[in-house]
Parts: structure tokens; sequence; C-alpha cells
């Protein structure tokens, strides 16, 4: 599986998105299946159908039933049981394989509600199920009329907790049929449309309600809930409720630096301020930042470098300062410092510090 | 743990090429199949020519087994250079057999995708086949290649409700079909063997007709408690029709004014005997349905 997902990050040059990871899984399986047909002509058989009609194109010797046999005894078929077996094999696999990319892209669509494991594993083990059922029935009507009574004395009743689910099952039973009666590429069709137009529909969110809020705004829901519950809400919603994702994402990177500042909990923070520099030269900038940060801070460590085409580039510090410094003090001395070499420096004090800046306030 | 997953789907990957290479035959694998057909139609050939005493007639000269679509192997007919087809019961799948080799020759399909319907017999008039259901639905269309769909045209004898159809020949004299009857549902005819005549042109009178011999005699003095036909032919010799019956394993000649020509066990063989076909150089071919074995065509003399 790893070495799939490998092959699958070379061909989308490692793109997430879901259409061309599909994409690039149907291209691998074309290929495999175009390198084994010239391997072994006669896997041809599986992909056209024949199991609903395969007809004698070539002479057969019919056994000799007087050879050394009982009159009715069963022929040696051993040859052919081989060939059955190689058949059911490879109808399997067939099916298992088609039906991978199914459940990947169940498993997507049903991210946000959380999906059902075990509809997920029954979109792998339903259709291989089924083939392998189809195979035996064949063209048997009296196999056919067996199979139903079987169905019918043995019930399965599951209630599915989204009925959405039912069509990833009518799709698991569709291929399983069609690989069941050798139809491979009527189950590859089957499979790759139904992916492909479920990702579209998705995507371009298919028959909404104007009434209702978009796919887009819905993503702002638990924003909201962010801005208005708990101790933990966001001071101010109307800027919550106004970012994007782009900007939750940069917003999100900001809290992580804001959680490394503060450090685990129950424990003394490590740092106790972020300062951002923001210059055209980051060389230049470190350069003349750096030693400042060596006396005013007791600690100090840059966090990152964030390079942005054709606008400044912004450096962050994680810093301790020392307690005869203060925020102030910090940034005088680093503007002076740096002079013409930055372009901005700002200063965010951790919640600790600001308490204890305060007292040191109260002091004075 | 990840070598040896390698090396097992290696291993599987070696055994399905090793499957596939044993399906596909070597050309010394050809040659030796040319050979085993030769030496069976010598056989054959010399078997016919020796004489045989009375009590040895009923042994088959050879027997053949057939492949598992052939499984429910229905009805057999001879075309005009004596040629068998064979067809299945309920898909429309027809066969070409070399009974005198053993050979599935080819395989044609009637309709694109077959036809679903309970297929009891099939008959060849020149080229063209009749294939007959047993509701009374009559199939026709022409020989395919091996391989191919062809075309087909239906008619509807309306006969079902008298009559659950078992067997269909061609009685070159009368130009008509002959089609015998396994359950009849006329009440008065209940205890009578009921075969109805079709003629292929249309002429004057009517077309249809019906000849119904009293059960009685059919069986003679068989211990049958009655007679069920799986399949009837003409025999090309005398003109006669000749009846099998899988359940009683019987075998009935009548003349096509409906006496009784004879009346006896089938020859020694195995069950169900479904389809029936006498070629010119008396060769009495009997068709079975696979039961606890395989489906299979024996050949015997006709007596």
């Amino acid at each position: 599986m790893a070495s799939l997902k490998g092959l699958i990050d070379v061909l989308t040059l490692g793109s997430e998105r879901p259409l061309r990871r599909l994409l690039a899984y149907y291209a691998l399986l074309a290929l495999l299946l175009y390198g084994i047909l010239q391997a072994f002509p006669v896997v041809e058989n599986l992909l056209l159908g024949s199991g609903l009609s395969d007809l004698v194109t070539s002479p057969t010797v019919l056994q000799d039933g007087l050879a050394g046999q009982q009159p009715g005894a069963a022929p040696d078929v051993a040859v052919p049981q081989l060939g059955l077996a190689l058949v059911t094999l490879l109808t399997m696999l067939g099916a298992l394989a088609l039906m991978l990319p199914v459940s990947w892209v169940y498993m997507s669509a049903r991210k946000a509600r959380g999906h059902d494991q075990t509809v997920a594993q029954t979109l792998i083990i339903l259709p291989v199920v089924v083939a392998g059922v189809v195979l035996v029935v064949q063209n048997s009507l009296a196999l056919a009329f067996s199979l139903a009574g079987i169905v019918a004395a043995v019930r399965f009743r599951t209630t599915l907790r989204d009925t959405r689910d039912v069509v990833f099952v009518f799709v698991a039973i569709a291929v399983g049929f069609a690989a069941g009666v050798q139809a491979l590429t009527v189950a590859f069709i089957v499979s790759a449309v139904f992916n492909f137009v479920l990702l579209f529909a998705w995507h371009y969110d298919f028959g909404r309600n104007a009434l209702e809020p978009t796919a887009t705004a819905q993503w702002t829901e638990p924003l909201a809930e962010l801005a208005h519950q708990g101790e933990d809400a966001v001071p101010d919603r109307d800027l919550a409720l106004a970012l994007t994702p782009e900007k939750a994402a940069r917003l999100a990177e900001r809290f992580e630096r804001v959680s490394n500042m503060l450090g685990a909990k129950k424990k003394k923070p490590k740092y106790n301020a972020i300062l951002t520099i923001t210059a055209e030269d980051t060389g230049k900038a470190q350069q003349s930042v750096e030693p400042v940060l060596d006396e005013s801070a007791k600690r100090w460590k840059l966090d990152a470098v964030e390079k942005n085409d054709g606008k400044p580039s912004s450096l962050y510090y994680l810093v301790r300062l020392r307690k005869t410094s203060s925020e102030a003090d910090l940034l005088t001395a680093v503007r002076t410092s740096a002079g013409e070499n930055i372009a901005d420096a700002v200063v965010e004090m951790g919640g600790a510090s600001e308490k204890a800046n305060a007292k040191a306030s109260k002091g004075e | 743990m990840r070598s040896r997953s390698r090396v097992a789907l290696l291993a599987l990957l070696t055994a399905g090429t090793a499957c596939v290479r044993a399906q596909e035959p070597s050309s010394a694998g050809r040659a030796r199949a040319a050979t085993l057909l030769v030496q069976r139609a010598s056989r054959l050939e010399q078997a016919l020519q020796q004489p045989v005493a009375d009590s040895a007639a009923d042994l088959p000269l050879a027997r053949w087994l057939l492949p598992l679509k052939l499984a429910e192997v229905s009805g057999l007919a001879l075309d005009r250079a004596d040629r068998l087809f064979a067809h299945d019961d309920e898909n429309g799948h027809v066969f070409e057999i070399d009974y005198r080799r053993g050979l599935l020759v080819k395989e044609f399909l009637v309709g694109p995708r077959g036809l679903l319907a309970d297929f009891e017999g099939l008959t060849i008039v020149g080229d063209v086949f009749y294939m007959f259901t047993s509701d009374g639905r009559i199939f026709t269309f022409r020989e395919g290649g091996a391989g191919a769909r062809v075309s087909y045209a239906v008619h509807d004898t309306r006969l079902g409700r008298e009559c659950e159809f078992e067997g269909i020949t061609y009685d070159a004299t009368i130009r008509s079909l002959v089609m015998a009857c396994k359950h009849v549902g006329i009440k008065n005819l209940h205890n009578h063997l009921v075969i109805y005549r079709w003629k292929l042109e249309r002429g004057q009178g009517d077309r249809l007709s019906r000849i119904a011999i009293p059960e009685a005699q059919v069986i003679g003095a068989n211990d049958w408690k009655k007679f069920e036909p799986s399949d009837i032919t003409v025999d090309p010799a005398t003109g006669n029709y000749v009846i099998i019956a899988s359940q009683q394993k019987g075998l009935v000649e009548l003349t096509p004014a409906g006496a009784v020509v004879r009346s006896e066990p089938l020859p020694e063989g195995p069950l169900m005997a479904e389809g029936v076909a006498i070629t010119r150089d008396r060769l009495l071919i009997i068709s079975a349905e696979a039961t606890a074995g395989s489906a299979s065509l024996s050949l015997y003399r006709r007596r």
C-alpha cells in the first residue's frame, strides 16, 4: 500500500488533490492491465464480458467417455480447473482494485460527519463476494433460483447511518456483478465514472439549495462556535467570522507559535515574547538584531523565516526577556541597532510576562 | 516481513503464469490432438464395419463427454451433410460436434445476447435451423460461424396450452415439422402419445395436423407406466419416427401413420437421454444431460 501511495505521489507530483490522485490511480491500473494483457492475452476474456456469453471459437477435443472411465463419471479436468482458479482469482482481485478508489472517495466524502468504518470495509469486500457468487451462478437459471432462495432465507438488515451510503453499496454490487460476468471493462468504467461524477458534484456543490449556506460558508460554523462558546472563546467575533480558510490557516500557524512560546501546560514558559521583524534583506536584519537579543534576552531562538515574493520577509524570534528589560526596551534597542536594515519590529508579550510586567510597574 | 510478502507475490505471479501457459496448447500438443482425432475416426470406422452379435449391439461405439456449457444438452439435429448440431437447454447456444472424432467444432449464439427460453429440440431443413421451445414457439435462424451471434425470427404455434413439447424433427416426405408432446393438455388424449405436424409451406388444407397413439400400444410389453418423449427424429433409411423417453429409458419407433414398429429399452448408457439423431450410415446418436458426472454423446449401431 505504501509503494502504491508512493507511485501515486510521483505521478501527481505530491499533489493531495483527490481528482489528480484518482486519475493517477486509474492510469496506473490501466497501465497494469495493459501489461498483463501483453503478457497473457487470454486475460482479454476477463475484460469483455465473455462470461455473459463466452463462445467456443476454436475446435475443442472432447474427452473420451469410454477410455478408462465409467459411464457418467466426472471427466479429468485438471487443466480447466487451474484456468477456472486463475479466472476466479483475477476477477476477484479486479473487483477489489476497482473498489479501492470508491472506498477512498467514500471516506473523503464523509469526512465532515465521519465515515462508517463498516461501510468502508463493506465497500471493498462486497464486490469481491458478489463477483464470486456471479461466477458460481453464471448462466444457470437453476443456480440463480437457488441463490435467491438462500438469500431470502438468510436476512441481513443493517440500518445505514447515512442513507446516501446506499449508493456506494449499489456501486459495490454493480462492480462485483460486472467483474463476476468477466466484464472488467464495464466494472472499470462504472467505478471511474461514479468517482469522478461524485467528485465533481462535491467540488461544485451540485444541487445546493439557494436558501442554505454554501459549503464554503458552512465551514465557518465551527468558527462561530469558537467565537461564542466557553472560556476559550475568541474575543473578536466579527474577526473570527470574517476569516477565510487561507487566513484561518495562517492564524493557526501564529497560534502554534504562541503555543510554542508558552510551552507545556503547568510549566514555566520558556519564552515570554515573540519578536517579529519585517525586512527586505533577512541576512542583514539577522546580523543587526541578534546581537541586541544576546544582550537584552535571557534566551532566544529564531522560530521561523517567512519569505514573501515581492514583499518584505518576516523573521519570528521567540524570546525570554531579562527581568531588567521590558518590551519597550527591547524594541528601542532593536530599532536603534538595525536602523534601515529592517522595515518594522513588533513585540507580542505572552500572558505570564504581561503579569510580570504589571507587577514590575506596580513596584515602581 | 515485507520481503516475505514480496516473495509470496512473486510466487503467486509465477503460479499464475504457469496456469496461463498451461492453457495455451503447444505445437506438440496440437500434433498429439490431431493424431488422436485420426485414431478416433478410424476406430469408429473399424467398429462399424465389424459384424456384431445382437448382444453387443447395445454397447456404445463411442462416448464423448461434453463440456460444462453443454451440461444441459437438449436437442440434436443433423444437417444434409450429416453434421451434428446440439443446443443447450435455456440460453440459445448452438454447438457443432464432430461426433466421429469427438471434437467440439464451434459454437454460435442465437440473438445478440442469447435467448432465455426452455429449448427442447432442434431440426435443420436445408440451411434453416428450427429450434423449438416447450411452450410451442419456433425460433428460426441460419447457421453462424464460430463465435457468431445470429439473428432469428420467432413463430408461436399457439400450441403451448395443448401440449408441453419435448422434441422436434423434420419429415421431408410431407415437408412438415414433427413435434412430440411430453405432457398433453387435452383431456381425452391424456393416455396417448401425441405428435403434431406442421407443414412448412402454405397450401390447401390445414397446415397443422395431429396423430395420437394410445399409450398402451406405445408401451407394448415394456414395464413402463407411461411414455413421456424427450426427443424425436426421423430414421433416414425408413422414414419412421424414432422417439426416446428419458424417464422410461425407452425407445419407440412409429411409422408416419402412427403404427408402432417397435418399443424397447434404450441401449445401455447414461441417464437422462435428451436428444436423438440417426445418421445415414446407421449410427444412433443419443445425448444425455449431466447428472452425477458430465453430459455425454453416445454413438450406437442402429439396428
